[in-house]
């Protein structure tokens, strides 16, 4: 029994657990959309962290697996299909580890299946474990999402409406976690004005959860796409980070000293690298893009650094032109003769 | 009006510096300010225009601002007629040119208006290459009659010819009807210089605004370098001196050109060999025109051109020699330029719309196609035939000195060129009756309490502006060629009121990039000299003749300038940063500063002052450097290492601080 059940799948997986590279924008019903924009970053050929994804077939079946109980012939199957789930968790796992091969640290987190996750139905929903190691506690971390997701529907589930019924659904993946240097997010137009020729990047020390969170005030640097200037920049307080321990277990929160704190946590080269990721990605996937990304190194791959893709998803503000009305069409005379006889083009104001 | 914005000074407030009292009287009472027009002028923006003319206005150089008035004005007022504006008023204050746009904003005015305008600027800017082809024809041919007027002086008796030809006029009435041409000839230059030179700046500025409402944070040198032309005639002077430096190190006379000394010292020296000989006759070729290069903006006949004073040109010559024996290659890379060009506009291009596209593409062939006037115009009219206008002047100047009235060539240029009519017509009758006139005294006179007052006024320091500021700028020609906006505007109110603790100033950001350095102020070109190699100029305006300085600066900082004025366009050029229209930066800034200018934000940053421990010691290195460098006999090489060595010392007296 490989097959997924769950009435809403548009998609039928082979497995229950999927390839990251396979998880695309159709399939975020069955994989989150997490999952879809880990997907799209490496088919837009960018680093990103080694993952699998734990699809919501599987949820489904743990699911139904707590619902028939101990005992009988229904509970054998599900019990079957249960360890299916656990033998791919780990045979994926092992794989992550590549020719290393040991218990790498990963990131467990859980990947939206419905559209809208702000939606307070929601809330809760989404969890990550940074840090898990070994194939005991990546299961142990994935139960826990799935248990995350779950528990707000306890009662639903009493009632016997199912799970996949109610829509309410997850997948889980897991990542190899980076141990970043330094990370943050990249807006790949201005996030206010909507200006498409800058590229916006927030970055702090440690892992991005500071500065995703709200945590730290991190440096701030605009960069012009065409000519690879940084037009501004500003210096932010960078008061803590959150870093890896040697032991790769229960990541930390450690205040940053003076000297970090007063110097810019990236320098010219990594932000041009930074640019160059910004503009394959808007190539690849289409306009504005808001990019989280990091600088560190993975234990799969050895001591050295490198600059990797974390997520990826639309900005969704209209640019200010545009709001304001059509573009103007017409010969560039016209266009001239317009502006000069007080006409204003396009909204922009002189 | 918004009532917290503030104003500048009242006009009607300022006075008159010491010893400069009854300045008025050099100047025509239309272009002062009076009682009649008092409740109106004094509610108006007036603006410094130190771009045209830095210093006070000379008398008779006022023949320039004068002719552009009238010519510029009437293209845009009752030629093109303009529907959103009326013409630039001018006024002097205490020998200074302050300007002040007029906008339309009676929409029954404006849609009267737009149907005329539309009609006659179209008709030019479809025909643009052949009126422009035209164009050039006019010009070249307004200078060579400029040229061909001559001014002698009155012989002790008229000449021979005169009687045996049986002509019945004289040479003293070709002495005034040769003055009358060469005032017509200056002010049919003047239309030829805003004939194309409005409609250019208001298809640069429509392009302008369509990127800054696409791209909020594009900077204008970023669409100035989506624009501008890479054979540029502004540029050929330059590019003759590096290319006869080449040739002088070919025919191994590079030494002689090197070698200390006055232009004339080295031109006699070269004389001496026959590869110098041929060099020299090289030379003589491209004088004419390119030598007809002024040291300013073209405005005032104190900056003499190339041509009147060849050591501007030497010294760059000197500089490209050194150059050339380094196996620099000198010439512009035009391809790079080019591909820069293409890079930059296909960038921008790629973030837009389809249909976004399709405009930006049709504004920037059209904008394109147009501004090689706005580019060349400059040589034409403000290089060329200003220098050769201020050289006949000059002639006549030497003919009034020869007929008993004046004493130097220059005095000229204290008389306002109706004053000059007057004194033409009382040396023609002096020389008529044969007897002398109180004028030999009283124009002496006149001229001696002009120089004492005129330098009094150069002496003040004229305010970026005067009066109150509109809500907001949006007069093509302001924006565009003066580089005066609302952003603008509001700097320098800041600038106004900004505390003297206060380490920074604001102005355009011109050129890209960031340079820190020690500030030389430079306020007239002779003051040029004193720069030290690695320094950062800090100047009322820029000339593009200056390109010698350009060379061995680390930046610009100029008060005054547009965009597309000079400054900004030659540091692009040399890939300078330079911000520009900072108002007062000669003001906030003393030569020995360390400063950071950001070409990127157009922000200008005081390290550490003149005064500071910090500041004085780099600097007096600097001078130690520039002495010893003198001494070992000022070769180029020798002072640009002694540059650097000043920079890496005045950087460490900065860090130790």
């Amino acid at each position: 029994m490989t097959r997924p059940r769950g009435g809403h799948d548009r998609l039928l997986l082979p497995r229950y657990v999927v390839a990251t590279a396979d998880c695309r924008a159709e399939h975020v019903g069955e994989v989150g959309g997490k999952a879809a924009g880990l997907g799209s970053l490496l088919r837009a050929g960018q680093r990103v962290p080694g993952s699998f994804v734990i699809a919501a077939s599987a949820f489904a079946e743990y699911v139904q697996s707590r619902a028939a109980g101990p005992g009988g012939a229904a509970s054998q199957q599900r019990q079957a299909a249960g360890e299916e789930v656990r033998r791919s968790i780990e045979r994926s796992y092992a794989a992550l580890g590549g020719r290393h091969g040991a218990d790498i640290p990963v990131a467990v987190r859980s990947s939206a299946t419905i559209e809208d996750s702000a939606d307070a139905s929601c809330a809760g929903q989404f969890m990550t474990f940074l840090g898990a190691r070994g194939a005991d506690e990546v299961i142990g971390k994935v139960e826990e999402c799935w248990i995350s997701a779950f528990a707000p529907h306890l009662e639903s589930y009493r009632s016997q409406r199912g799970i996949a019924e109610a829509g309410q659904s997850v997948a889980v993946i897991v990542q190899e976690l980076v141990d970043a240097r330094v990370s943050g997010v990249m807006f790949t137009q201005h996030p206010r004005t909507a200006d498409r020729s800058l590229v916006v990047i927030e970055s702090s020390y440690g892992l991005g959860e500071a500065v995703v969170g709200g945590e730290v005030s991190p440096d701030l640097f605009e960069v012009n796409k065409i000519t690879g200037q940084v037009t501004q920049r500003s210096l932010g307080s960078k008061a803590a980070e959150h870093r890896l321990p040697t032991d790769g277990r229960l990541v930390q929160r450690r205040p940053v000293e003076a000297a970090r704190r007063e110097a810019w946590s990236i320098t010219d080269e990594e932000i041009a690298a930074l640019l160059a990721m910004a503009t394959e990605l808007e190539s690849a996937l289409g306009r504005g893009l808001d990019v989280e990304w990091a600088i560190g190194t993975v234990e799969s791959d050895g001591p050295g650094e490198s600059l990797f893709a974390l997520q990826v998803r639309p900005i969704t503000a209209e640019p200010a032109h545009r709001a304001r009305g059509a573009a103007p069409a017409g010969s560039g005379i016209d266009l001239i003769l317009g502006r000069l006889s007080g006409r204003i083009l396009d909204g922009g104001a002189p | 009006m918004a009532p917290d914005r503030g104003t500048f000074r009242n006009p009607y407030h300022v006075e008159a510096p010491p010893g400069a009292e009854g300045w008025e009287s050099m100047y025509p009472s239309y272009l002062l300010f009076g009682p009649e027009m008092r409740d109106r002028d004094e509610q108006k923006l007036w603006f410094f225009d130190q771009m045209h003319n830095p210093e006070p206005v000379y008398p008779f150089d006022l023949m320039m601002p004068e002719s552009w008035l009238v010519s510029l004005n009437q293209y845009t007022t009752r030629v093109w007629n303009l529907p959103t504006a009326l013409g630039i008023e001018q006024r002097i204050v205490n020998g200074y040119l302050y300007l002040s746009p007029n906008v339309i904003d009676d929409p029954a005015m404006i849609a009267e208006r737009e149907p005329v305008f539309q009609q006659r600027a179209r008709h030019y800017f479809e025909n643009w290459d052949e009126i422009y082809d035209n164009w050039v024809t006019k010009a070249t041919d307004c200078i060579d009659r400029l040229k061909s007027i001559r001014f002698e002086p009155l012989a002790e008796r008229e000449p021979a010819e005169t009687v045996l030809s049986a002509r019945g006029t004289t040479t003293a009435f070709d002495l005034l009807t040769r003055y009358s041409r060469l005032l017509e000839n200056m002010h049919e230059m003047a239309y030829y210089h805003f004939e194309m030179l409005n409609l250019a700046y208001g298809a640069y500025l429509t392009f302008l605004e369509f990127c800054r409402s696409h791209f909020p944070a594009i900077t204008d040198d970023l669409v100035a370098r989506m624009v501008a032309g890479i054979e540029v005639i502004l540029y050929r002077p330059d590019a003759e001196l590096r290319r006869l430096a080449a040739r002088a190190v070919e025919l191994g006379v590079g030494d002689a050109i090197k070698a200390p000394g006055e232009p004339a010292a080295v031109i006699s020296e070269l004389r001496r060999s026959p590869a110098g000989l041929q060099w020299l006759q090289e030379l003589d070729q491209v004088k004419d025109p390119w030598f007809y290069y002024s040291t300013g903006a073209g405005y005032c006949h104190a900056n003499r051109a190339w041509i009147d004073d060849l050591r501007p040109p030497f010294a760059a010559l000197r500089d490209y020699v050194s150059r050339v024996e380094r196996n620099e290659v000198l010439s512009r890379p035009l391809e790079g330029l080019r591909r820069e060009r293409e890079r930059l506009s296909q960038g921008y291009r790629g973030l837009l719309d389809d249909h976004e596209a399709t405009a930006f593409d049709n504004l920037l062939a059209l904008v394109r196609q147009v501004f090689p006037f706005v580019e060349n115009h400059n040589f034409y009219v403000e290089h060329w035939h200003h220098s050769i206008f201020f050289n006949k002047a000059r002639d006549l100047g030497a003919v009034i000195v020869a007929g008993g009235l004046l004493d130097r060539d220059d005095d000229i240029f204290y008389l306002h060129r109706y004053e000059v009519y007057s004194l033409l017509y009382e040396m023609e009758a002096r020389w008529a009756v044969g007897v002398p006139t109180r004028g030999e005294v009283t124009w002496r006179e006149l001229i001696a309490r002009r120089r004492q007052m005129y330098a009094a006024l150069e002496a003040w320091r004229p305010p970026a502006a005067l009066g109150v500021p509109p809500d907001k700028v949006t007069e093509p020609i302001t924006v565009t060629l003066f580089g005066i906006n609302t952003d603008t505007i509001n700097r320098w109110l800041a600038a106004e009121s900004r505390d003297s603790a206060d380490n920074e100033f604001r102005g355009l950001a011109a050129s890209p990039g960031v340079a820190e350095g020690i500030a030389r102020v430079v306020r007239q070109v002779d003051e040029l000299s004193l720069l030290v190699d690695g320094e950062i100029l800090v100047c009322p305006l820029t000339a593009p003749s200056w390109s010698i300085v350009f060379a061995r600066i680390a930046a610009a900082v100029s008060d005054g300038g547009g965009i597309m004025s000079h400054a900004a366009i030659v540091s692009r050029e040399y890939q300078l940063p330079a911000v520009v229209a900072t108002g007062l930066g000669t003001e906030i800034v003393r030569t020995g500063d360390r400063l950071r200018v950001d070409g990127d934000t157009g922000v200008v940053t005081i390290l550490a002052r003149a005064s500071d421990p910090a500041g004085q010691a780099g600097h007096a290195d600097r001078a130690d450097q520039q002495a010893a460098a003198a001494a070992a006999g000022q070769q180029a090489g020798a002072a640009a290492a002694a540059g650097q060595q000043a920079g890496a010392a005045a950087d460490t007296a900065g860090t130790s601080t």
